[in-house]
């Protein structure tokens, strides 16, 4: 019943954000059938392409007309590659987008964790002290310097790794080139991320081991380390479980601009392009799957809370 | 010296502004290849390389005794004489040393490819790609002179109303199809349909296969220049089957398109049955085309080696690697876009003449080019860069602050006063300029505000003559004719000022109708002298100097000369050769 409710909410959500996001396109300067034209944009021209593309139709049997093409991925044409569909497009950006966010999340979470634990052993210690002053310069480092300045040190400066992603093959086709050419952007998306998770989970930890039932551990002999991991780490996790939901959107906004700072062909670098060259069917198309990630993504971060903890699944919490 | 204080603050701040605003993209989309114009309109004429538009006549008079004018550059003079290529330079071969076949190099693309349909508008990144996939019938020589490409002849009547194009037997196009009189003339037919580009052909009356070698075109007016449309996009054939497709090109060129991603990249790979592969054609064995919409991106994979060379850096770049070692640096010589601002003639405050004037009085070009342009260009007074032949001395009006004050009070005590809109592409590198500019028009009370539009709304205001002023790119085609509808009142809405002048009309007509030398100078001299005169831009440079490619050493003939079949050396790549993929090589 609750995850019916929610799915509800999902559905609702998506409505929502995707017809806003036609209107407000609809608004912005700019006409799509002048564009379409280009040096053909005579009146009569321009009054033909909008009879053709449907712009003459009221806003919201226009977005109906989207949102009975979205269902089954017809996005429409690209007003600027013709020849090419919205979701041709989206289809070869996508796949490096979620390549990305995954690649970043995991970077993250691996540097992120032993660091946090390592740290909540020996609060003020030496390493929480290094660690927490790591996380706040990363924190107030922007991505883009963060980026601009990896790509300097380990591209051009050291020529470890490719200042850009060129010719990407698949991660089947050849999984060492593939983490080769995606290890710097990603590395960047991760650093901010480390920051955040670093210090929520240190945080969390250090409660949990106050706690008593970790007490009564230590006094029953088990190792320090047995305790840190099987013991403390999943009640310490909800808040960092909640912040790796909740950054998809952080993410996203993060993968924009890394994807054109190495030059990846994703979904951030496609709407950017595509938004400064009024490509609307292709910019909706965008906003529209994301959204959908991001709520399906915050959806199952809902359902991973009454896993990690069962008083929220019996509804003690 | 207040004012003076005032301008270097309002630059510093606007410049931290944009910066700012644009994320630190700064340099991105530099006007050469993402400006909007560029792309949409010199390149529907085959200009994205800036000088690549036309050529400076097939005509065999006299030429213009040289031009004393210093060459394009002042506060960064260029280091090393040998990175300036020019016409004359060259004419060896594709480099220093013996070409060596093989390998295959990335080359980074500062404007995304839209599509490779030939008789539309093509987007400076698609045609990059296209001068490796196609080479046109007709190219250019070292003097920028017309000279038969692919087309093995073209031949004019006595009076230039009919064009007889002789093909060369046996060449195929990349799908086995035979580049015959049928061919050629579905393409040029096409060419002439196509509401986007037939705006070129307009003097084109009939286009007829003679036989298989031979096509005729007749026209309905003396048109001496008509090889010259030929050296850009209408003289690119595709396979007739493939005539208006976008999402490919099948060509005649060096190489053959593998693959085309857009908004990221494209492969072209050794046409094994090119025209000219007994003479070991092309070199290299593939090309990969990368769009790297950033500059500092673009700088950053140039230094580390990922990419192998690009066009238009940033000008602190271009400055600092001329004294690199390790660096190439070709800026060409013959002709590139201008910077300016289009002035709506129709629209008030506009369409008076006087206020066109103080607008001119009051810009101090040479200020912008040294804070935003380091030197490296040349303040602009015409369409043509004062070493091109066609270069004439006008009375365009100087910086004169006290002239401009004189045209403004005269105006306002008769009008009112001065305001517009100046509409601006979202490019940091033309912002700021204009930025600039605006204080200098307020100095002499103009008040003008900055419009941003998108990219590509350019040409679509233009044509509806929704604009006051407009910042714009674009001529320096080393032939004239290549311009003619933009300044000529039966261009209609591509002559973008809706300027009418008679003597515009008669000076080009004159120069169109004939191929001595004497009679076109004199034509566009007049042309040259009447646009100086009615003002209906404010230009502010030639960018030659921006317009540069850099390249690590090892790659050879980007910015030397080729050759045609015949053994005559062709324009370089950097001076505006269409076909220069075909002779580049690299070092092994």
């Amino acid at each position: 019943m609750v995850i019916a409710r929610r799915v509800a909410r999902l559905v609702f959500v998506v409505f929502v954000v995707t017809f806003l996001t036609f209107f407000l396109l609809d608004r912005a300067p700019g006409d799509p059938a002048e564009l379409k034209a280009g040096l053909n944009a005579t009146p009569e021209v321009v009054a033909e392409i909008r009879a053709e593309l449907g712009l003459d139709d009221p806003l919201f049997v226009r977005y109906l007309d989207w949102l009975a093409g979205a269902i089954r991925l017809d996005f429409g044409e690209s007003l600027v590659t013709e020849g090419f569909t919205s979701w041709d497009l989206i289809r070869e950006a996508l796949p490096k987008t979620l390549e990305l966010m995954i690649l970043a999340e995991l970077m993250a979470i691996g540097i992120a964790v032993p660091l946090a634990i390592a740290a909540a052993r020996r609060p003020g210690g030496v390493l929480d002290r290094v660690t927490s002053a790591g996380a706040f310069g990363l924190l107030a480092l922007p991505s883009f310097v963060l980026g601009i300045y990896l790509s300097y040190v380990v591209g051009v400066q050291l020529g470890w790794l490719p200042t850009i992603v060129d010719d990407l093959p698949g991660l089947n086709d050849d999984p060492l080139e593939n983490l080769r050419q995606m290890f710097l952007p990603s590395l960047t998306l991760a650093l901010a991320l480390v920051a955040v998770y670093l210090r929520l989970l240190r945080s969390d930890l250090i409660d949990t081991l106050q706690q008593d039932y970790v007490m009564l551990a230590q006094a029953r002999g088990l190792s320090e380390r047995r305790i840190l991991w099987r013991h403390a780490l999943r009640p310490s996790s909800l808040n960092l479980t909640t912040a790796i939901g909740l950054n998809v959107a952080g993410l996203i906004g993060g993968a924009f601009i890394i994807e054109v700072l190495f030059a990846i062909n994703g979904m951030g670098r496609l709407t950017i392009l595509r938004v400064a060259q009024e490509d609307f069917p292709v910019v909706t198309a965008v906003v529209a799957l994301l959204t959908v990630a991001y709520v399906t993504v915050n959806f199952i971060v809902d359902l991973l809370y009454r896993v990690i903890d069962p008083r929220i699944r019996d509804g003690v919490a | 010296m207040r004012r003076h204080s005032a301008r270097l603050l309002a630059t510093a701040l606007s410049a931290v502004l944009v910066a700012a605003a644009c994320g630190g993209g700064s340099d991105d989309a530099e006007p050469a290849e993402s400006d909007d114009t560029t792309e949409e309109v010199a390149d529907a004429e085959g200009g994205d390389d800036a000088a690549d538009d036309g050529g400076a006549g097939g005509d065999d008079g006299d030429e213009p005794e040289p031009s004393d004018d210093p060459p394009p550059s002042t506060a960064a003079p260029l280091e090393d004489e040998d990175q300036l290529t020019s016409a004359g330079e060259g004419g060896e071969g594709a480099g220093d040393g013996e070409p060596t076949p093989g390998g295959e190099i990335t080359w980074g693309l500062g404007g995304d490819g839209t599509g490779f349909d030939t008789t539309g508008a093509i987007s400076p990144g698609s045609i990059r790609v296209v001068n490796a996939v196609a080479d046109p019938l007709v190219g250019l020589d070292v003097d920028a002179n017309w000279h038969p490409n692919l087309a093995e002849a073209l031949t004019p009547n006595d009076d230039f109303t009919v064009w007889t194009i002789t093909l060369r037997p046996g060449v195929v196009f990349h799908d086995g199809e035979p580049v015959d009189g049928a061919a050629v003339a579905a393409n040029l037919q096409a060419h002439k349909d196509s509401p986007t580009t037939g705006f070129n052909f307009a003097s084109v009356s009939t286009i007829t296969a003679v036989d298989d070698l031979t096509v005729e075109v007749a026209m309905s007016s003396p048109w001496a220049a008509f090889p010259y449309q030929l050296v850009g996009q209408a003289g690119w054939m595709v396979s007739p089957s493939t005539i208006g497709q976008n999402d490919t090109i099948v060509s005649t060129g060096p190489f053959m398109l593998e693959s085309w991603t857009p908004t990221d990249s494209a492969r072209v790979v050794r046409n094994p049955n090119y025209w000219r592969a007994d003479e070991g054609l092309p070199y290299l064995d593939a090309i990969n085309f990368k769009f790297l919409d950033d500059q500092i991106v673009r700088t950053q994979a140039f230094e580390a080696g990922d990419i192998d060379g690009f066009i238009s850096p940033s000008e602190a770049d271009i400055v600092d690697w001329l004294d690199d070692d390790s660096v190439d640096v070709w800026i060409g010589t013959a002709g590139a876009n201008e910077a300016l601002i289009m002035l709506n003639t129709t629209a008030p405050p506009f369409d008076d003449v006087r206020v066109r004037r103080a607008l001119a009085h009051s810009l101090d070009r040479q200020f912008l080019i040294d804070t935003f342009r380091s030197g490296l260009t040349e303040t602009a007074d015409g369409p043509f860069i004062p070493s091109s032949k066609w270069y004439a001395e006008t009375d365009y009006p100087d910086y004169d602050p006290a002239a401009a004050q004189a045209l403004v009070d005269e105006y306002e005590a008769e009008v009112g006063p001065i305001e517009f809109e100046l509409r601006v592409q979202p490019d940091t590198a033309v912002v700021e300029v204009i930025e600039v500019a605006l204080t200098f028009f307020a100095d002499v009370g103009i008040d003008a505000t900055i419009s941003e539009i998108g990219v590509g709304q350019t040409v679509p205001l233009a044509i509806a003559d929704d604009f006051q002023a407009m910042s714009w790119f674009q001529f320096g085609a080393p032939d004239p004719d290549r311009d003619y509808v933009f300044f000529h009142s039966s261009g209609g809405f591509l002559n973008w000022s809706n300027l009418v002048s008679a003597d515009i009309d008669a000076g080009l007509d004159q120069a169109r109708q004939t191929d001595d030398f004497d009679t076109r100078y004199a034509g566009y001299a007049q042309f040259q002298e009447a646009l100086a005169t009615e003002v209906p831009m404010i230009w502010i440079d030639h960018l030659n100097g921006i317009e540069a490619a850099v390249t690590r050493p090892e790659l050879n003939g980007i910015g030397t000369s080729g050759m045609f079949a015949d053994g005559t050396a062709s324009l370089p790549m950097t001076d505006g050769s269409f076909f220069a993929w075909t002779g580049v090589w690299l070092e092994q």
